[in-house]
């Protein structure tokens, strides 16, 4: 069963920044871990000792139980889509993957199934200096593939992929990770690293979230969701008498910015209240919490040290002159299901 | 190891600066060559018109300009592995094979043959520049005042049959004594061209310090101290000559041929070496 685990794993950039600080967590297999934190979290660093190329200053990261850097043939254990990993411009997309294949021992036959298979084929004998984006993504993907690996490793995939290009990244890590379930009972480990949680969250099973270089919640994406606050907004022309109902049945209720909101309430509560009453709906919505509130609520709406709100205040202070107060409190952005009336 | 180095290889045939660096050594030899063969007077007081016997003056002159190939091979080192770290394919190349050490001494391996590869090269071209000479030196008899120095047409032309066997005879001898040394020279400069790539990483610092050294910093050294200047690379790698401690240029005190090739190899290893523990340990973001 592959396995990745990081023990007190921590990373020091010169004397002041600490971009990892003991930070310990187990990849699952059998499903997509997300690998999420702001930017300036400590993700690529980790992902990076996780890969033999960053030394840690202290504690470790093993995959099967041993360091990277005393896997005999990584390629086969562990495939890893990098952002900014090289490739040299006059270099073809196929040669640049037979010299993986070469260290690695694989037959070149599997050089051409893998850039079949991200659908490269036809751009196999073209220098990557002409490859855009996207094509570059996908020739590291090839690259990681090439060993057939148990453990995949991807460091903000998705940047510069156009929206079709996500969304077959998509299917296509949903697809891997599954794929091992029928084949082998062990599955297979898929970690992807995001800050696009939106994103992120239509791809991954367990989450691991790190703030400023530590550990700040592991588990299911499921269960960390579950449990956590709902409410209902509705909008209504006759907003006054809903809130003495709301208040009247016990439920929480305020009015913001228009609506009615009512903080852990559920729309079946809501529902039979405005009918009851014969109260004018002309909106409603019920927002569970997502990743990203989650997130926000976990990291105290920070970013990394250094990339809190302040800038933007600065920012807006400088454009608009000194009588402007910036907001102090970062508005928490959640997802919203509408429900029609 | 040996999936390593037909990677190494791989890496060198499939970008065109290979190519770039083995072509610019064959038009500089050539280049220097056809000059100093064709140049009035020269460091052997004169390499106009016919030498009848012996070893040829003008052929050590031609030839002896041929082992500064041993530069763009110092530079091919480097670039071996500068290239790596400026394209950043140090990534997929570490983590396909995480232990750095093996991955030198495969960049090592695959230079030194490089290197080889290059001053083979190097002969073939001062080899095809000394028949060219020839053909047109004998000729030049009639051609370039062979006659007007007070020669018959009738003795010249009876002299050229002479002058061809002499010509190539003397061609083949300078060339063999200088062959082997060129050859092994350039390839253990790659070897010291890598060695300094893994100490500096970044390109362009490399290729620079290495050609001022072995260009102006060494030869100042050997101008002041020979007795030092002997045991630096450039002048380690002219020890290899054979024609060097007989026949042309006053190079002054020289190691014997393998004291000069285990000097370079050497300082190729040790720079490799402490690349390897220093330069080539860090970090890869």
């Amino acid at each position: 069963m592959p396995t990745i685990e990081a023990r007190g794993l921590t990373k020091r950039f010169g004397s002041h920044v600490l971009a990892v600080d003991h930070l310990s967590f187990t990849a699952i297999p059998g499903g997509v871990t997300g690998f999420l934190g702001p930017n300036g979290a400590g993700k690529t660093t980790t992902l990076r000792m996780l890969l033999g190329l960053v030394t840690p200053s202290s504690g470790s990261v093993l995959v099967d139980g041993h360091s990277y850097r005393d896997l005999p043939n990584p390629t086969k254990r562990v495939g890893a889509v990098l952002e900014a990993s090289g490739f040299h411009p006059a270099r073809t997309a196929r040669n640049h993957l037979r010299l993986t294949a070469l260290v690695a021992g694989l037959p070149f036959a599997r050089v051409e199934e893998c850039l079949d298979l991200v659908g490269l084929m036809d751009a196999a004998d073209r220098k990557v200096g002409g490859f855009s984006m996207g094509m570059r993504q996908r020739l590291e993907l090839a690259r990681a593939l090439l060993g057939k690996p148990d453990i995949l490793v991807l460091d903000e995939p998705a940047n510069g992929l156009d929206p079709q290009g996500i969304a077959w990244l998509r299917d296509f890590l949903r697809f891997y990770a599954s794929e091992s379930a029928t084949e082998s009972e062990e599955g297979r480990i898929v970690i992807v690293s995001s800050h696009l949680l939106s994103e992120a969250q239509l791809i991954v099973d367990d989450v691991i979230v790190l703030t400023s270089g530590r550990l700040a919640a592991q588990g299911r994406l499921a269960d960390l969701l579950a449990g956590t606050s709902r409410s209902v907004r509705v909008r209504t022309p006759d907003a006054t008498r809903l809130l003495q109902a709301l208040r009247a049945a016990n439920l929480p209720a305020v009015e913001r910015d228009g609506y009615v909101v009512s903080e852990g309430a559920t729309p079946e509560q809501l529902g039979p209240l405005m009918v009851e009453n014969r109260i004018e709906v002309h909106e409603m919505a019920s927002s569970t919490e997502s990743l990203e509130t989650l997130f926000f609520s976990l990291t105290g709406g920070e970013s990394a040290p250094g990339q809190t709100a302040a800038p933007v205040g600065d920012y807006r202070r400088f454009v608009e002159g000194p009588t402007f107060s910036p907001d102090p409190s970062p508005v928490a952005p959640s997802s919203s299901e509408g429900v029609q009336p | 190891m040996i999936r390593l180095l037909r990677a190494e290889v791989r890496k060198l045939w499939t970008i065109w600066s290979t190519y770039v660096v083995f072509g610019i050594v064959v038009l500089i030899d050539l280049a220097f060559g056809f000059a100093l063969g064709f140049a009035p007077g020269g460091r052997h007081g004169g390499t106009a018109g016919i030498v009848p016997h012996g070893s040829l003056p003008w052929f050590t002159n031609v030839f002896s300009v041929l082992d500064n190939s041993r530069l763009l091979a110092l530079v091919l080192g480097a670039l071996i592995i500068t290239g790596e770290y400026r394209h950043k394919t140090v990534t997929p190349t570490f983590l396909a094979e995480p232990r750095r050490g093996r991955v030198v001494v495969s960049k090592l391996g695959v230079g030194f043959g490089a290197g080889l590869l290059l001053g083979v090269l190097t002969m073939v071209a001062g080899l095809i520049l000394g028949f060219i000479l020839i053909l047109v030196r004998v000729h030049s008899c009639v051609w370039l005042g062979g006659v007007s120095q007070g020669m018959s047409h009738a003795a010249c032309s009876a002299r050229q049959g002479l002058y061809y066997s002499a010509n190539l005879h003397g061609m083949w001898q300078d060339w063999s004594q200088i062959a082997p040394g060129v050859i092994l020279g350039t390839g253990l400069f790659a070897i010291y061209g890598i060695g300094l790539g893994a100490l500096l990483k970044n390109q362009i610092v490399a290729i620079v310090v290495g050609l001022i050294f072995t260009l102006v910093v060494e030869t100042i050294i050997t101008a002041i101290w020979p007795v030092i200047g002997e045991y630096l690379p450039g002048q380690a790698a002219t020890a290899l000559e054979d024609a060097a401690r007989t026949t042309f240029r006053d190079n002054g005190p020289l190691l014997p041929w393998w004291g000069g090739a285990l000097m370079l190899l050497a300082y190729g290893i040790t720079l490799a070496v402490v690349g390897t523990l220093t330069t080539l340990r860090s970090d890869i973001t």
